[in-house]
């Protein structure tokens, strides 16, 4: 006798629904994940004459990429993993794919908002202004670098099962992606500027630049898009080999 | 497989790497009925549940829930289990009637925030359902649990040690609760370490120990069996034998981790 199971799509609008109330509970750690980039707008205000809007956009879009990739969605994942939250959802009749696909859905959500709020705060207050199709471009690269942080997330929160030891694993990373990003621009020496140019900060803020202006695109723009990519699949097939659903 | 079994476990190996937790282990639960899982720490009950629940692979022996392979068809086993884990959480953010709205979504029953209150009535829970599970007291949380565990109306309830840590009163309100699952038509699977659960609930009994089972049968049964024992006379304390003096003399006396 077959038993029925719920239909997928009634079990991702619910699991949306719960992940989404739970992200907008958040909101403190949104608000934060938010404060950074529009810091770097505000700093980085004087830099814009001569480096030009869209590399302090990027950058300010990369800081907010890494810190839900990392902070946000890591942390997450630990500490409702800890709880035994992921567990308790596993014996239900849903697919493990289901669980991941309504995080991800949030997270893809609020790199959409953190690119929506440097476009906002860049227009009114660095004056910085994209073409239509600078907007389009760039929310999909942010989409694609939001991926790369993501996947990246997924590899610590895979290797490490400790949610404390997660979460101060992804400030430290956090801190040296910020640290990378500020040597890459402020240290006057071309091997440091290259490595900090094809490192994960580097291809993403690359990328980003290049999709605010996409007239400009170039060779160099394609190979840190598919840099990215690399980093991505590498990082995303790593973290679903190691990750387990329970602490035990 | 007889007719009016639920869940048939037959010949199940649940390994750790080199550590055999359940070791040919065979049971079955039938319609209606309260069937209890008794065992040391570390005995195999968890890992015996966990392996129904889908949480873990088995590496021998099949399981059928309501005729479906747990293994080959996980989902639909798992349609026709109602659970409640060891250590229960749901999401800290979400208020006592999201979390019930949620898992009524995901075993497939959609409902409207008066179904999910007329729920939280029947339990006493109306006034606590914006609160977070968090800060609903360990009687309460047991109470929601149950009430998730069993919204879908499954053909089998899986309970882990529901009553560890509950006062008297509690505990005493769980089974009852429990006995009106099983007065439904419903079958209920329980491990616990209490007797005095298992006597007082169980139709059936299994005592599992390093993996294995080595006793089934009614609670009275099992005493009436084996209360001539010398070894069960031997460690029993008030004059007269009880279940868990049996157990005591069938698993030892030695504490477990």
């Amino acid at each position: 006798m077959e038993t029925s199971i719920p239909k997928t799509s009634t079990v991702l609008k619910t699991l949306l629904r719960a992940d989404f109330t739970t992200q907008w509970r958040n909101r403190r750690a949104t608000i934060l994940t938010l404060v950074v980039p529009v810091i770097i707008l505000a700093t980085w205000k004087v830099m814009i004459p001569h480096t030009g809007g869209p590399f302090v956009l990027s950058n300010s879009i990369v800081i907010g990429l890494i810190a839900i990739g990392l902070m946000g969605y890591s942390n997450s994942i630990a500490r409702d993993r800890d709880k035994g939250i992921f567990q308790r959802l596993r014996v239900a009749p849903i697919s493990a794919w289901s669980i991941m696909a309504s995080r991800l859905t949030v997270q893809i959500a609020m790199i959409l908002a953190v690119t929506t709020a440097v476009f906002i705060v860049g227009n009114s207050y660095d004056k910085v202004s994209l073409s239509p199709a600078g907007y389009l471009v760039t929310y999909f690269t942010a989409v694609v670098g939001g991926v790369l942080y993501l996947s990246l997330g997924q590899m610590i929160v895979g290797r490490i099962k400790n949610p404390e030891t997660v979460n101060a694993t992804v400030r430290l990373v956090y801190f040296l992606f910020i640290m990378g990003g500020m040597m890459g621009q402020f240290v006057d020496s071309p091997e440091v500027k290259q490595i900090v140019q094809w490192s994960p900060y580097g291809t993403v803020r690359t990328i980003l630049a290049f999709g605010m202006e996409p007239s400009k695109w170039n060779n160099n723009a394609s190979i840190a898009l598919l840099v990215t990519l690399g980093y991505a699949v590498v990082c995303a097939v790593l973290g679903i080999k190691w990750f387990k659903w329970n602490t035990k | 497989m007889r007719e009016d079994n639920i869940l048939t476990v037959d010949d199940l190996s649940v390994s750790y790497g080199k550590f055999n937790a359940v070791q040919n282990v065979s049971f079955s639960v039938r319609r209606g009925e309260i069937f209890g899982l008794l065992g040391p720490n570390g005995a195999g009950k968890t890992s015996t549940l966990s392996a129904v629940e889908g949480l873990l692979k088995p590496q021998g022996g099949t399981i059928l829930v309501d005729g479906n392979d747990a293994v080959a068809k996980p989902l639909h086993a798992r349609a026709s289990l109602g659970v409640q884990l060891q250590s229960t959480s749901f999401q800290t953010e979400l208020y006592v009637i999201e979390v019930l709205r949620l898992y009524a979504g995901i075993y497939g029953v959609p409902m409207r925030k008066a179904d999910l209150l007329g729920i939280l009535r029947e339990i006493n829970l109306e006034d606590q359902a914006m609160k977070k599970f968090g800060e609903l007291s360990g009687g309460q949380q047991q109470r929601v649990s149950l009430v998730i565990a069993t919204i879908h109306n499954p053909k089998l309830v899986l309970l882990d040690e529901p009553t560890t840590g509950l006062d008297p009163q509690s505990r005493r309100q769980l089974w009852e609760r429990i006995e009106a699952i099983r007065d439904k038509g419903h079958a209920v699977l329980i491990t616990t370490h209490s007797m005095e659960e298992a006597e007082s609930v169980c139709d059936r009994i299994a005592i599992i120990d390093h993996g294995r089972v080595i006793a089934i049968d009614t609670p009275q049964a099992m005493v009436d069996k084996h209360c001539n024992d010398p070894e069960v006379i031997a460690v029993s304390r008030r004059g007269r034998v009880t279940l868990e003096d049996v157990f005591i003399a069938l698993t030892g006396k030695a504490v477990r981790g």
